[in-house]
């Protein structure tokens, strides 16, 4: 039977031919939303490695270019720190280079066994861990004897960890192959491992993550200076539960006395949470709204040319009753003649979709990424096409075959 | 074989009733070979199509192979039409985007059945007909008495013992419309197949065993 | 022979009320898509107040300095704009220079509660390039850059929150710990007008430090106003030229060489921006593709499925199509009177999509999702509705059309065959 019907269906491919048309691209449709919802969906449940409730933010504006190192800087910075841990409804606090869930990247790569391994760095200040709530799973985190070691330690996430090193332990390793590591002045070596940071939020992939640490204390006599002596561009402190809001009037006259001519703007984690889900859902809305209405459109008009193509073939119908079918294989001939059009759309799409995986178009969204999104498609379009089916071959196997065919 | 007791069948809209057939008895016997005559719109195809359980009857039985198929459902019904009927019609009502050899296998499709010896009946009931050199055209690229022929085909490939014909050459010059009538005279003397044919045609009618005629949907011999 | 056709389509419209309805919703969703995409864009890059100029403007806006191993890569820095291309006003294919800061946070304690604002620092050159309608008081001077006095331009929704909407000027008002004497009110600016938008305008001159003097990359935006835009590519070459030169200063040889940027259109900037890649002239094709890649999928769709309904709609009058051509209409009478159908439903349909279209645009402004959106529908976006309208009308009416002339009369009489 579905060899018939294919046949069926091909021969009538010039009337087909614009129904696969509108399915091909309604599957293009259905997978663009389909693969954004997915990763986003897959990122949500990829562990997010710090603990945001509670955390507070103070992006500061040093008013100084990076080209000039201005040596009153680091103190200024550690007078803040300290002012700011003395106030009473701080539990800890730290500085770092990079906030969560900003949009900002320090982006370096650097040479592991020969391959070239890309990833996301942040030099904070000894308390950064406890601020954040990062776990060890391995190793250790910077104390502050690591200030002052001739060579520089750094902490990686767990997703770098297998980056780099495979499934050997990295501790003690040499972060980046001899020679190859040219964004150090010192030679790089891993002390721990943390379980993940995703300095983009729940919403955002998982990528690989450097910690170093920042050096704000004068160094031993004879140690050069390097770009871990300036000071962090931001504070995150971990206020204890139920610090009223009032108290960010109070934080920001206390930092602003302490250092009149920077900058200051105090936010809470949260909200900087609340506006990075935006960013990131906003497309996905806005695109699921407009996907939503085009199904719907596509829907209907799959329900009327169909219909009308049944109406046209009534004699076809009448004659299949007649000759022994009934009212369900009636029915089910739609149901398939629909599928194998559908199918027919979604090889296209599949064809066109698959390469974006295979030739690496988008290199940040994962292949398996790309797969659920077409299942997804798929899926969906094939719902879609049942749905519309449906109504009509009801239709259809009502046809009282004698009226069918009795001649016009 | 086929029964026909006290039939009737009104056709109803919202204000007109129409009485296509009143009252009609008749007893077709295996093997037989009739024609059903009269004017247009005297019930003929009516008739036939009830013969078919195409359509059901308002009043009366009808009864194949001595069974009333009145308390059949429609797998039923269907199941029947197919192992035991088969339809031949004036205007052929071949699929036009199918081959030849897919018509004829159409009705092969409602049992179940390995694709290979489908394909090897249509082809037999092809060659049955005089047409196995055009299996692989399409309906449009035949002529006429070809259709036609394989609409025979189609309607003999699952062997059902009754073939019911609705002007099977009403569309055909005379010289086509003699082969096709050949072609039944052939099925019902050599294979037992029981015809019942609808005509208008007296020339045709005169070969087959036995006359009926209609007039406003009554018997009237 | 127009009037007979519009009243059989309007017939046939109201009889086929299912075909109808589809059609008409696939219309007026598209245009809606359309029509909202079309607004955004058109509040974004096309020339309207206080960009009365943004024609023939051309911006300085991402710098990148580029060494074997490192990027650095922000806005322009001051220090360059004010060495290489302040002196571009000299040259007579030039009629302004103006630069500006990208808005910062700033933020204000009043009463208790926390205000924030975006402070933009500008020259006062600023003020001539955009026209804004002062509603009260007026920009601050030159001479007010130059000795940085503590001076402000506020928007109305910064005048609310401060003043409660009392008349602001010559008030002070507190930010990150400065305070500034308001001289002028403007109205708010949509933050998609991205070189005149902020809340508080203040001279480059009151900046917390003098910093930003040495900057070659910081986050400044430089506009040079040509006198017309057959200038531009005169001007970019210059810039580059300039750029080359800064080479010079760059302070630290070893890690950075090259200084690259350059004077872009705003969409050209907006490529840049969105596809940062290697190539430096293929920024704005890339986009244009991928949003026409886009477009034109999410456009194809209704479009086929407009065909489709088209063709479904004529098939199913095949009968009366056949009855026509026995009487006499030729092929091309009925293509006329097909077309014009599918035109008089194509623009009703696009009309309810300007309707529904001003409403979801309402519905975004009322959001608040984009900080002072005014977007709307005016005459050109309606005109740009319409042509689409026009052109969803005709192209999905083409091929139905051309089908349907060739319907061999008999046929249609008939319907197709089995």
């Amino acid at each position: 039977m579905i060899r018939h019907l294919l046949k069926l269906v091909w021969n009538r491919k010039r009337t087909n031919a614009l129904i696969i048309l509108e399915i091909f691209f309604a599957f293009l449709v259905l997978f663009i939303v389909g693969t954004l919802g997915i990763f986003l969906w897959d990122n949500i449940h990829q562990p997010l490695g710090f603990a945001p409730k509670d955390v507070w933010t103070v992006a500061i504006s040093m008013h100084q270019t990076t080209e000039d190192y201005d040596p009153n800087q680091a103190p200024a910075f550690l007078r803040l720190l300290k002012e700011t841990q003395g106030l009473a409804p701080v539990e800890s606090v730290a500085g770092a280079m990079v906030l969560p869930y900003s949009t900002s990247n320090y982006t370096g790569g650097t040479e592991f066994n020969g391959r070239h391994i890309r990833a996301d760095f942040n030099d904070v200040t000894e308390d950064f861990a406890k601020v954040m709530g990062l776990r060890v799973t391995q190793g250790r985190w910077f104390e502050k004897a690591d200030e002052t070691t001739a060579w520089e330690p750094v902490v990686i996430n767990e997703t770098m960890a297998r980056a780099a090193f495979g499934a050997e332990s990295p501790i003690g390793k040499r972060y980046g192959d001899p020679g190859k590591d040219k964004n150090a002045d010192r030679e790089r070596r891993v002390i721990g491992v943390i379980r993940e940071f995703k300095k983009g939020g729940e919403l955002s992939a998982a990528g690989n993550y450097v910690f170093q640490l920042k050096r704000l204390n004068p160094l031993p006599a004879g140690m050069k200076a390097t770009s871990l002596e300036r000071p962090p561009s931001n504070l995150v402190l971990n206020v204890r539960p139920g610090t009223p809001v009032t108290f960010e009037e109070d934080l920001a006259k206390r930092l602003q006395a302490v250092a009149p001519s920077w900058s200051f703007e105090i936010k809470p984690m949260a909200q900087m949470r609340a506006s990075a889900f935006r960013l990131a859902l906003t497309p996905l809305v806005v695109g699921g709204i407009v996907a939503l209405f085009l199904m719907l459109m596509v829907g209907l008009g799959l329900i009327g040319v169909l219909w009308q193509n049944l109406l046209q073939r009534t004699r076809e119908i009448g004659l299949r009753r007649a000759t022994g079918a009934s009212r369900s294989d009636v029915h089910r001939q739609v149901l398939w003649e629909q599928l194998i059009l559908t199918s027919f759309g979604v090889l296209l799409g599949s064809v066109l979709v698959v390469q974006i995986p295979l030739l690496d178009l988008v290199g940040f969204i994962r292949p398996g990424i790309f797969l659920g999104g077409m299942l997804v498609a798929m899926l969906a379009i094939y719902l879609l096409a049942v749905l519309c089916a449906l109504y009509p071959s009801t239709m259809a196997s009502r046809v009282q075959p004698a009226e069918a065919l009795r001649y016009e | 074989m086929i029964h026909l007791e006290k039939v009737s069948k009104l056709y109803r809209t919202e204000r007109v009733e129409t009485t296509a057939l009143d009252n009609i008895n008749l007893e077709i016997a295996k093997g037989e070979f009739i024609s059903i005559m009269g004017p247009s719109g005297c019930g003929k195809s009516t008739l036939l199509h009830l013969m078919g359980l195409l359509d059901e009857p308002s009043e009366g039985t009808v009864a194949l192979d001595g069974k009333a198929i009145d308390r059949y459902g429609d797998r039923e019904l269907a199941r029947v039409r197919n192992e035991r009927v088969g339809f031949i019609f004036q205007q052929f009502h071949l699929v036009s985007d199918l081959s030849v050899a897919d018509n004829v296998e159409i009705p092969l499709l409602y049992r179940k059945m390995p694709n290979k010896e489908r394909r090897k009946a249509a082809l037999a009931a092809l060659d049955r007909v005089g047409l196995s050199s055009r299996t692989r055209h399409f309906p449009t690229q035949l002529s006429g008495g070809q259709q036609q022929r394989v609409a025979i085909a189609r309607a003999i490939v699952g062997k059902p013992g009754i073939l019911l014909a609705d002007e099977p050459t009403g569309n055909l010059d005379s010289q086509m419309g003699d082969e096709i009538m050949g072609i039944l005279e052939d099925l019902n003397q050599n294979e037992g197949a029981t015809i019942v044919m609808v005509t208008h045609d007296p020339r045709m009618a005169e070969k087959t065993h036995r006359v009926v005629r209609l007039f406003d949907g009554r018997q009237v011999q | 022979m127009i009037r007979n056709y519009l009243k059989i389509a309007m017939k046939v419209l109201l009889r086929r009320k299912f075909f109808t309805f589809i059609s008409l919703f696939g219309v007026s969703l598209t245009l809606v898509v359309l029509l909202v995409a079309t607004a955004m864009l058109d509040h974004v890059f096309a020339a309207q107040a206080p960009e009365v100029l943004g024609d023939r403007t051309l911006g300085v806006y991402s710098m990148t300095m580029r060494g074997p191993e490192s990027i650095w890569s922000g806005f322009a820095g001051y220090q360059f704009l004010d060495r290489f291309i302040r002196p571009m006003t000299k040259l007579p294919s030039v009629e302004a220079v103006t630069f500006f800061s990208m808005p910062g946070t700033g933020i204000s304690y009043l009463d208790g509660k926390k205000i924030e604002s975006m402070v933009k620092h500008t020259d006062a050159e600023f003020w001539r390039v955009m026209r804004f309608n002062f509603l009260e008081g007026a920009p601050f001077t030159v001479d007010d850059d130059r000795s940085a006095r503590f001076v402000a331009v506020i928007n109305e929704a910064t005048r609310d929150k401060f003043f409660g909407g009392q008349p602001a000027l010559g008030k002070t008002l507190e930010v990150d710990g400065q305070r500034f004497k308001v001289v002028g009110v403007v109205p708010n600016v949509p933050i998609l007008r991205i070189s005149p938008y902020s809340d508080i305008w203040v001279p480059i001159g009151t900046s917390k430090t003098d910093a930003y003097k040495r900057e070659l990359v910081g986050d400044y935006t430089g506009l040079i106003v040509a006198r017309s835009r057959a200038d531009f590519p005169q001007i970019k070459s210059e810039v580059q030229s300039r750029l080359k030169e800064a080479e010079a200063l760059i302070p630290d040889p070893k890690m950075y060489k090259h200084l690259d940027g350059g004077a872009d259109t705003l969409f050209e900037a907006a490529s840049r921006l969105f596809l940062p890649g290697d190539s430096e002239t293929s920024h704005s094709e890339r986009l244009f593709l991928i949003f026409a890649g886009l477009a034109v999928v999410f456009m194809l769709l209704p479009t086929v499925n407009l065909v489709n309904i088209n063709l479904s709609r004529i098939l199913d009058r095949s009968s009366e199509i056949g009855v026509r051509k026995a009487f006499g209409a030729s092929s091309w009478t009925l293509v006329g009177q097909f077309v014009v159908e599918n035109v008089v439903l194509t623009l009703v349909g696009g009309l309810i999509g300007l309707v529904l279209a001003a409403a979801v645009l309402a519905g975004i402004n009322a959001s608040g999702l984009i900080p002072y959106a005014q977007l709307s529908l005016n005459v050109r976006i309606f005109l740009d509705g319409l042509a689409i309208a026009l052109f969803f009308g005709l192209f999905s009416g083409v091929y139905p059309a051309w089908r349907m002339s060739r319907l061999h009369p008999v046929m249609a009489l008939r319907g197709r065959s089995v």
